[in-house]
């Protein structure tokens, strides 16, 4: 691996991908490891560092994957374990590291554990979920999907007591006081890991333990058990494998998932994502600056992962009932785009197709402090269908080519695991990787020359921020800061040009560098420095001081 | 001693200077550029020399000089010895950026100098460079002596440097010169050092001086003294100082001249090291040296952040230069944990090697090449101070002897691939 350290994960760039929508190799309309592992050059010339693979395992696919059935194994319309092993160590040595989810949370009601457990309160597998007799215990915790289920308790008709749920009532909630599950899940990790997985994305954390009189979530005993399994995992595998959390919390409430350093790796900054979109569309500051205060410090190890869109609906748990009103009305104002609490859409149909506002908002994603985290086809912009139903609209096909079902499979249209999109804005045949491979200036090209920016400094990952407070609001202006390196971001939030003045007077001296261009700008005085920013325009700066790059090791005196 | 001898064509000025001198034994010779501040001290070492030591020992003082426009030559002609005077081209490029070890066109003043002691006819041809002010007059006897009277053919100097001065010197110059050559050298590129009239004679006659300067030239007289079977020898000499506002002291371009000056005698001289499998012991002059050991702020964790910083953003051009199990090897390292990091010897050895290799084969663009190879370098040097700063100098000097060791062992590594 280029980037050996065992904390790879603070300057990675992670690519979210599910199997069954990258490219079908075997020709029966779903995609598979086999098309993965043929699409990897593609992702190499990305320049991204770390795959994450969405569930993969074998399911009855009601939540696309979210329940599993037995997770040794890998589903067979995306292939088998040897598929898997060979798409992994192609992965590796292209440099990219891949991690995959893992649903801890809970199993599939066809799960072999689930099926004995309930035959009988007598089977060995009896404690391996949460059984009760009533469906009034845990009364205090919230019920998630709202939209479908009216209890997280069901009946079991064959063992005729209720089984816990967080999520759909066929995804009974595995039972952690259990020593057994947690040593069958920590058995499970080792399978996958021994095989040179680089970590897992875990699902739904917050729920491990339930406890009667709390909401049954964020308990201490869950933190507990995670706690145990990252030891394990540390010690087993040398340190090098993360762990990625689901914690779709305020990031005061996710801060104890990274423990002192010694409980999870990463996590989500849920909160963050909304903002964004709420900054863009008010064309103000606060909405994102606010959340940074919000936003409490984590160990150093640790590292938040930031992203625009992800495979779920955009969701909106984490604002405001007014904040989430007026998000429905900038962004959803179909009602079919509602799903949940969130909306269900791609970034770029989010932004109405507008390529300003895709690369101001992916320019924020790759430069505010975080690993990025970037969702499949929105680097090329593509689009979504509100109708298929649950969250199926951001799951389409890959859109390679102009060709028969966007050259991603070859099967007849109708055999497809969903139609491709085909709108004359965000269709395959507007919008699609081979077209814009070959123009300079595509989203997708600007994607690769932002990639390729940020890996030029490690202050991206691993620096400090610090909000600049010019006059305009319009404009969102940071410092990132790491050792001797200094970065300015400076952002147009608006579609009209915009000044700024910015106080750089600590920088007196220093000239800004633009890093996507390496054009140096006038050097900063003590005067408010100015600048003037197009429509959603913006700016990364590398501030160079005087003498920079001459700062010794201590061997320069006489090193002949 | 012996009457001025003919020879090559020297420049009709230099030649009349010749004309007029008396016969002599030692010539000094003064590489100079724009020395008029330092040459006094130079000057005042080099009087005080041969008066203490070879009282009656008729010399010369040769300078050759890139152009001074200030007063060194004046100064030099102060001295009160017999002096000869003779300008030398330097390209203009050398000029606007000296390069770290002296004089701008300094092959074509080596082989003036050299050209002008052999028509002299000179038991030994000491050479000087005259911004090393901590030059004494113990010097001049330790170099000279073991040419007049011990049968050396060349004359290298050893200065007592701290442990964790002269890493380039150390981690990479001397270990590859030393494979190449069969012979250790210390400090291969330092400039003060003693010929014989033997040697004098055959770089005189040798047909294929190197064209341009830089040290390339200093590399190949080491280089043809071996091949040659000559005697090489070393001289312990005290600490080693310059005072020098034209030297350059960017890291990156220090390594890039010395290992393009090596990896350019490598390609024009393939007789001077290929077949070379002996390593000949090399005598050394002078009482031990104690090295400085004073403590050292040495920022291990930011050189070593360098060298990751390398991994991640010269990958690409390392996938051309190192073989896969070197660059494999490479990227194994533990650099996240300071404790644990090591860069074993033998693998710093090939990639040096791989880089000789890349610039022979020019599988990238060669300045590319060259600075690429400082974050390595970083990562070797930090692991060197990991592996000695809590020991003795004993233990640092058999860090060093471990390098060597490794380079000679790997030597044929570099030979099946260079061809």
């Amino acid at each position: 691996m280029k980037n050996g350290a065992r904390d790879w994960y603070k300057d990675a760039v992670f690519y979210e991908v599910h199997v069954k929508a990258f490219r079908d190799a075997n020709g029966d309309g779903t995609g598979d490891f086999a098309g993965l592992t043929e699409s990897l050059d593609y992702i190499q010339e990305l320049g991204v560092d770390c795959l994450w693979i969405l569930p993969m395992y074998p399911s009855p696919l009601r939540d696309d994957g979210y329940d599993i059935s037995d997770f040794y194994g890998i589903h067979p319309s995306y292939g088998t374990v040897e598929d898997f092993q060979k798409f992994l160590d192609a992965a590796h040595a292209r440099d990219l590291r891949v991690i995959t989810d893992l649903v801890m949370n809970h199993t599939s009601d066809q799960h072999p554990w689930f099926q004995a457990s309930r035959s009988s309160p007598a089977s060995p597998y009896a404690d391996y979920y949460v059984w009760s007799a009533s469906d009034r215990r845990f009364a205090d915790a919230r019920i998630i999907f709202v939209d479908t289920e009216k209890s997280n308790w069901t009946l079991d008709p064959l063992r005729r007591e209720y089984y816990w749920h967080r999520f759909f009532s066929h995804q009974p909630d595995l039972n952690y006081d259990s020593p057994a599950v947690r040593r069958e899940m920590l058995d499970v990790m080792r399978f996958w890991l021994d095989r040179g997985l680089d970590g897992f994305r875990c699902d739904a954390v917050p729920y491990l333990v339930e406890r009667e009189g709390t909401s049954c979530e964020n308990l201490p005993e869950t933190h507990a058990i995670l706690k145990e399994f990252r030891a394990v995992i540390d010690q087993e595998y040398g340190g090098d494998r993360i762990l990625l959390a689901e914690a779709n919390q305020w990031p005061e409430d996710v801060r104890p998932y990274f423990g002192d350093g010694d409980e999870f790796h990463m996590s989500f900054h849920f909160p963050l994502m909304p903002r964004l979109y709420l900054g863009l569309r008010l064309e103000d500051t606060r909405p994102i600056t606010d959340i940074f205060t919000h936003t409490p410090p984590i160990p150093p190890a640790c590292q938040w992962g930031l992203f625009l869109r992800n495979h779920d609906e955009l969701t909106l748990e984490m604002v405001t009932n007014e904040e989430r009103a007026f998000m429905y009305y900038a962004y959803a104002h179909d009602p079919g785009m509602k799903l949940n609490l969130g909306i269900r859409r791609r970034l770029a149909p989010l932004l109405d197709g507008d390529r300003r506002r895709v690369e101001l908002l992916n320019s924020l994603l790759l430069t505010l402090p975080g690993s990025p985290i970037i969702y499949y086809g929105d680097e090329i912009g593509m689009g979504d269908n509100v109708y298929l139903g649950d969250r199926h609209g951001v799951r389409t096909p890959m859109q390679w080519s102009r060709d028969r079902n966007a050259g991603f499979s070859s099967v007849e249209p109708g055999q497809l695991y969903l139609p491709v999109i085909a709108d004359p804005v965000y269709g395959y045949e507007a919008v699609n990787v081979a077209a814009q491979a070959r123009q300079p200036s595509s989203l997708l090209n600007t994607m690769r020359r932002l990639l390729a920016a940020r890996r030029t400094s490690s202050v991206f990952g691993r620096g400090s921020i610090e909000f600049l407070r010019p006059r305009n609001s319009k404009v969102l202006a940071y410092l990132r800061r790491h050792g001797r390196q200094t970065l300015l971001i400076v952002a147009n939030l608006s579609a009209a040009p915009q000044p700024v003045e910015l106080d750089l007077a600590a920088f007196a001296g220093a000239t800004p560098i633009e890093m996507l261009g390496a054009t140096a700008f006038p050097t900063i005085r003590t005067a408010p420095y100015f600048l003037s920013l197009g429509p959603h325009g913006f700016y990364w700066f590398r501030l160079e001081r005087p003498g920079d790059g001459d700062e010794p090791f201590g061997i320069e005196r006489s090193p002949i | 001693m012996s009457a001025v001898a003919a020879g090559p064509e020297l420049p009709p000025d230099v030649d009349r200077q010749l004309d007029g001198l008396p016969p002599t034994e030692l010539a000094v010779s003064v590489l100079t550029y724009n020395n008029a501040a330092t040459v006094p001290a130079v000057m005042s070492a080099v009087r005080g020399g041969l008066e203490k030591h070879f009282t009656g020992t008729p010399a010369v003082l040769i300078n050759a000089d890139a152009g001074s426009a200030d007063a060194t030559v004046d100064r030099l002609a102060e001295s009160g010895l017999p002096f000869v005077r003779a300008r030398h081209e330097a390209p203009a490029a050398q000029l606007g950026a000296v390069p770290f070890h002296g004089v701008p066109g300094r092959g074509a003043a080596l082989r003036l100098a050299v050209a002008v002691a052999r028509r002299l006819g000179v038991r030994a041809l000491l050479v000087l460079e005259a911004d090393v002010t901590s030059v004494t007059g113990e010097w001049l006897e330790r170099l000279l002596r073991p040419v007049l009277e011990h049968g050396a053919d060349l004359v290298m100097p050893v200065h007592a440097r701290h442990r964790y001065d002269g890493t380039i010197t150390n981690l990479v110059l001397a270990p590859l010169v030393g494979a190449l050559f069969g012979r250790r050298l210390h400090q291969p590129l330092s400039g003060p050092r003693a010929l014989s009239a033997r040697l004098v004679e055959r770089l005189t006659a040798a047909p294929r001086w190197p064209a341009s300067g830089r040290s390339m030239v200093d590399l190949w007289i080491a280089g043809s003294t071996a091949a040659d079977g000559l005697s090489v020898h070393e001289a312990r000499l005290g600490r080693w100082h310059v005072e020098s506002s034209t030297r350059t002291a960017d890291l990156p371009t220090m390594v890039a001249q010395t290992l393009g000056a090596v990896f350019a005698v490598m390609e024009e001289y393939e007789d001077l090291w290929m077949a070379t499998a002996n390593w000949l012991p090399v005598p050394a002059e002078g009482p031990a040296l104690l090295p400085a050991d004073e403590p050292a702020q040495i920022d291990v964790e930011r050189m070593v952040g360098a060298f990751t910083r390398g991994l991640r953003d010269l990958g690409t051009i390392w996938e051309h230069v190192l073989a896969p199990d070197t660059l494999g090897d490479v990227l194994s390292l533990e650099a996240d944990d300071l404790e644990r990091f090591r860069f074993p010897d033998d693998l710093w050895a090939r990639v040096v090697y791989d880089f000789a290799l890349g610039h022979h084969w020019s599988v990238v663009y060669r300045d590319h090449l060259l600075r690429s190879l400082v974050p390595l370098y970083l990562g070797r040097t930090a692991a060197y101070v990991l592996a000695t700063r809590q020991r003795d100098a004993a233990a640092a000097e058999s860090a060093l002897a471990a390098v060597a060791d490794a380079f000679e062992r790997e030597k044929p590594y570099l030979v099946d691939r260079w061809r």
